[in-house]
């Protein structure tokens, strides 16, 4: 009896695998953010979508733009996530575009041209201050504050031509305060070869002041290291988004825009708000309601233009490197 | 006769094989490295990179911190690895045996343990630090000159250490007593009989310390942010050019590679003038100290090794602690960092496996081969293949990752940004330990067991496979081993060559603590160390090899 009833049940599990295996879709990641962060958005998506299986395939932006330029001919990555938008109009020729449904909830400064890309979370350039490292001294409020010879040796800021992030920041100073005020901050600031050199080093005492992003600043408050705080700067704080986008020619095309959406829906991005500080792009959601950041609207922000930003890469980074020198 | 020796055409055969391997993936790439550091943007002959380097006040400042570095610590080690000997070799004390523990202890923990936790203890926001600070004593900052030095010299002084030891082991003890029983003064004999008889030994070790230093990459870019370094500058300089001209990059390279020539002809010139050949005789009975003695020679030897071994309990400590995001909560026990990197982050685990057992099956075959080809089938050729094998030990990892990546970029081979220019790099990276280890049996078996074999009609390659490989069965498992584990922790020439996919574990924890996570990066060190000691404790136990008693 039991035995004739084994082939049946062969077929069933049979039949079952063979169904999961149909449905199950693999898409494969290649993502420059910290293992947290995809670990809380692979999360989600499990939940959003549990057939979707997420391969990961981690390193920095650069490394990573670089490796599917030399797959071009073949990919093997399905989607990106997440580059800063300089560095994605560097490389448009790779990109597949992509209407996702949810492109209403982002503001158009977010978008990428033709739809290539679109931006996920934005990045908000803080002052970040460890007050014990302070020695008595007032914290500064404001980026000309730090052109002040007081401050000599005593903020961090990381070189320009490693980071996208820290390209955006001195960009930024270049537009607001010229070359001048460019060479003072030069003539002031410890030059980092790393975004991660300068947060972590402020947070460790190295430096009192770090010019930084204000999620990793924010980590350090959430992790209940008291002395860090934020300074929003008064003359205005600068924007570098960060965005996605799918491979051209993908191998996995359509699961590459079921993760896509899932990327860019307002769960997503209240998760990774929530549990990495990661600014959302969506208008929707309001920010200082789950965490103690400031909502945008009360943000001071000096306005720039991303796509000049991307275009004037050689001149800045020269200019910056001439600052860095007569400083010397 | 013939047949025994190198007239055999196989050998030949394989001797230029094997040369010609060497040629392509050794002196090819060095040569296109020399070769691109005089070429200007059209391609020709050029002397403007090295112009631009030395109109370059921040290169020269580089130069010399570099140099002050190499020399420093060179020094310092010397002065803890000859006492440290001495007192080993001659000296029976309490718990002397912990010593045998040192020289694995130096080589199996990564560089890049070591410096993070001694970040973790003594780093702005260390637990040293914060308990000092708490009872109102500064510490001066670790990052920069105090936390190089430091680091370095704990991580290199076995290098002196074992090479004196070994060369005390091998002293006459007659010689000293000749010089008491003519009327010298204990002092003076032993400045006039040991002194001149360990310089060699100290001479040879202190250049190879020397030219680790020069070469360091991991400890000069964790803890020298604002030393400018030689190593780190190039590193920097070949990023920046990436795509573009490789000029400064190369120049920078070829620098580095003329400071260790320079300094290793130096040291030759000064060895040779100095070397007395004498009888390896007995070694004088190490002496049993008086107690009060014995407690401060214990109480050195154990600090430093205290010293040595903390890496390796504050990585296991850091990987156990709760963390939230880059804050440490130290006293509170999880598991949750160890979980996500088998839940999710698997990949360097999997790849830093794959690399390195490929890497290692690879140079332990050639190794082999190499090897017995330069010790038993002597002939002019094996003699460049002698010289060709132990080039890589001299050049620096950037420089090595360097090389390859600019001269298997483009052209008929194209390996740059595939797993196969990972293993390539390990491969050629620690063949120089490998060979050595192979080399070392192979110079005690007697030719005759072969001869004997192969008059008995035993044709010479199934001779070699049927008699001399058996016979160096154990060095070519401890040659495996050691290449095993110092490619599982390369990071130099990983950082240069590798690509997005491509990550290994040294480059995640060197990610994580860029990313400020010490936590994380504390449970892949925890997972490295785990997978680094398993075959050293194996092979110890289940085969019996002593790993580093021919080193």
């Amino acid at each position: 009896m039991k035995l004739k009833l084994l082939p049946q049940v062969a077929a069933t599990v049979i039949f079952s695998v063979a169904a999961t295996w149909a449905q199950a879709q693999t898409v494969v990641l290649y993502s420059s953010n910290n293992t947290e962060t995809i670990e809380a958005a692979v999360n989600v998506a499990k939940k959003k979508a549990p057939a979707l299986n997420v391969q990961q395939v981690t390193g920095g932006t650069g490394t990573l733009m670089k490796r599917i330029q030399a797959e071009s001919k073949n990919p093997r990555g399905d989607i990106l996530w997440s580059g800063g938008f300089g560095t994605l109009g560097a490389y448009k020729e790779y990109m597949e575009p992509y209407k996702s449904p949810d492109l209403a909830a982002i503001p158009e400064e977010f978008r990428g041209p033709d739809n290539l890309w679109v931006g996920t979370n934005v990045h908000l350039m803080v002052l970040m201050v460890n007050e014990k490292q302070l020695k008595g001294q007032p914290a500064p409020k404001t980026w000309s504050d730090l052109m002040k010879p007081e401050w000599k040796g005593k903020f961090a800021i990381t070189d320009p031509s490693k980071s996208g992030t820290a390209y955006m920041l001195v960009y930024g100073l270049l537009k607001q305060f010229g070359r001048e005020g460019l060479e003072k901050i030069a003539a002031n600031a410890v030059v980092t070869a790393s975004s991660g050199a300068t947060y972590k080093g402020t947070a460790m005492g190295e430096y009192p002041v770090g010019l930084t992003l204000e999620y990793a600043a924010q980590e350090y408050v959430a992790g209940g290291q008291k002395e860090i705080k934020l300074v929003y700067p008064s003359e205005g704080s600068y924007l570098a988004p960060e965005g996605m986008f799918i491979v051209k020619d993908a191998k996995n095309a359509e699961a590459a825009r079921t993760f896509y959406n899932i990327l860019l829906s307002k769960e997503m991005q209240q998760e990774l708000l929530v549990k990495a500080f990661r600014r959302p792009t969506r208008t929707d959601i309001l920010v200082s309601k789950l965490t103690s950041l400031p909502d945008m609207k009360s943000i001071k922000v000096f306005p720039l233009d991303q796509a000049a930003a991307a275009e004037e890469y050689e001149q800045l980074i020269s200019l910056w490197t001439l600052a860095v020198a007569k400083a010397r | 006769m013939g047949i025994l020796k190198s007239n055999w055409w196989p050998w030949r055969v394989l001797t230029v094989i094997s040369l010609v391997i060497l040629g392509f993936f050794v002196l090819y790439p060095l040569g296109v490295l020399f070769n691109n550091s005089v070429r200007d943007e059209s391609g020709a002959l050029s002397l403007a990179g090295f112009a631009q380097l030395i109109d370059n006040s921040l290169f020269l400042e580089a130069l010399r911190n570099t140099l002050v570095l190499g020399v420093s610590v060179t020094a310092l080690s010397a002065a803890i690895g000859v006492p440290l000997a001495y007192m080993v070799a001659r000296y029976e004390f309490p718990l002397k045996n912990l010593v045998a523990i040192l020289p694995v202890v130096t080589i199996v923990i990564p560089e890049v343990i070591v410096a993070q936790s001694w970040l973790l203890i003594l780093g702005n926001n260390g637990l040293l630090t914060n308990f000092m600070e708490g009872i109102g004593v500064e510490l001066p900052s670790f990052y920069g000159w105090n936390g190089l030095v430091f680091s370095m010299t704990l991580v290199y002084y076995t290098y002196i250490y074992l090479g004196v030891l070994a060369a005390l082991r091998g002293f006459d003890g007659q010689l000293e007593e000749a010089g008491l029983s003519l009327g010298t003064s204990p002092l003076v004999t032993k400045w006039r009989v040991l002194v001149p008889l360990m310089l060699p030994a100290v001479a040879v070790n202190a250049l190879v310390v020397f030219s680790l230093v020069v070469g360091n990459f991991v400890l000069a870019t964790l803890l020298g942010s604002r030393v400018p370094l030689l190593s780190v500058m190039t590193y920097n300089e070949f990023v920046n050019e990436m795509g573009g001209s490789p000029l400064l990059q190369s120049a920078m390279s070829v620098v580095s590679i003329s400071i260790v020539g320079i300094v290793l002809f130096l040291q030759k010139r000064v060895v040779e003038r100095k070397l007395y050949t004498m009888t390896p005789g007995r070694a004088p009975p190490a002496a049993r100290v008086r107690s009060g003695a014995a407690a401060v020679f214990t109480g050195c030897v154990g600090f430093i090794i205290f010293l040595s071994i903390l890496p390796l309990i504050v990585v296991f400590v850091a990987a156990f602690t709760e963390t939230s995001g880059p804050v440490m909560r130290w006293g509170v026990w999880s598991c949750a960092n160890l979980l996500r990197i088998i839940n999710g982050a698997s990949e360097p685990v999997v790849n830093s496996l794959t690399f390195a057992s490929l890497a290692t099956l690879a140079g332990v075959v050639f190794a082999v081969l190499a090897s017995y080809l330069i010790i038993k089938k002597r002939n002019g050729l094996t003699q460049t293949l002698d010289y060709v094998v132990v080039m890589p030990l001299t050049i620096s990892g950037t420089v090595m990752g360097i090389a390859l990546v600019q001269t298997f970029n483009t052209g008929w081979l194209v390996l740059a940004g595939t797993s196969a220019i990972m293993v390539l790099c390990y491969a050629v990276r620690r063949l120089p330990f490998a060979v050595r280890n192979a080399s070392s049996t192979l110079f005690n078996i007697p030719d005759s067991i072969e001869e004997a074999s192969i008059s008995l009609g035993v044709s010479p390659l199934l001779s070699f496979f049927k008699v001399v490989l058996p016979v160096m069965k154990a060095s070519i498992v401890s040659a495996a081993i050691l290449m095993w584990v110092t490619t599982i922790a390369e990071l130099a020439a990983t950082i240069v060559v590798y690509t997005g996919g491509l990550e290994t574990m040294p480059i995640a924890i060197f990610r994580q603590i860029d990313g400020g996570r010490l936590g994380l990066a504390s449970a892949y060190g925890a997972v490295m160390i785990t997978v680094i000691l398993a075959p050293i404790v194996v092979s110890i136990k289940l085969f019996r090899i002593n790993l580093f008693s021919n080193r």
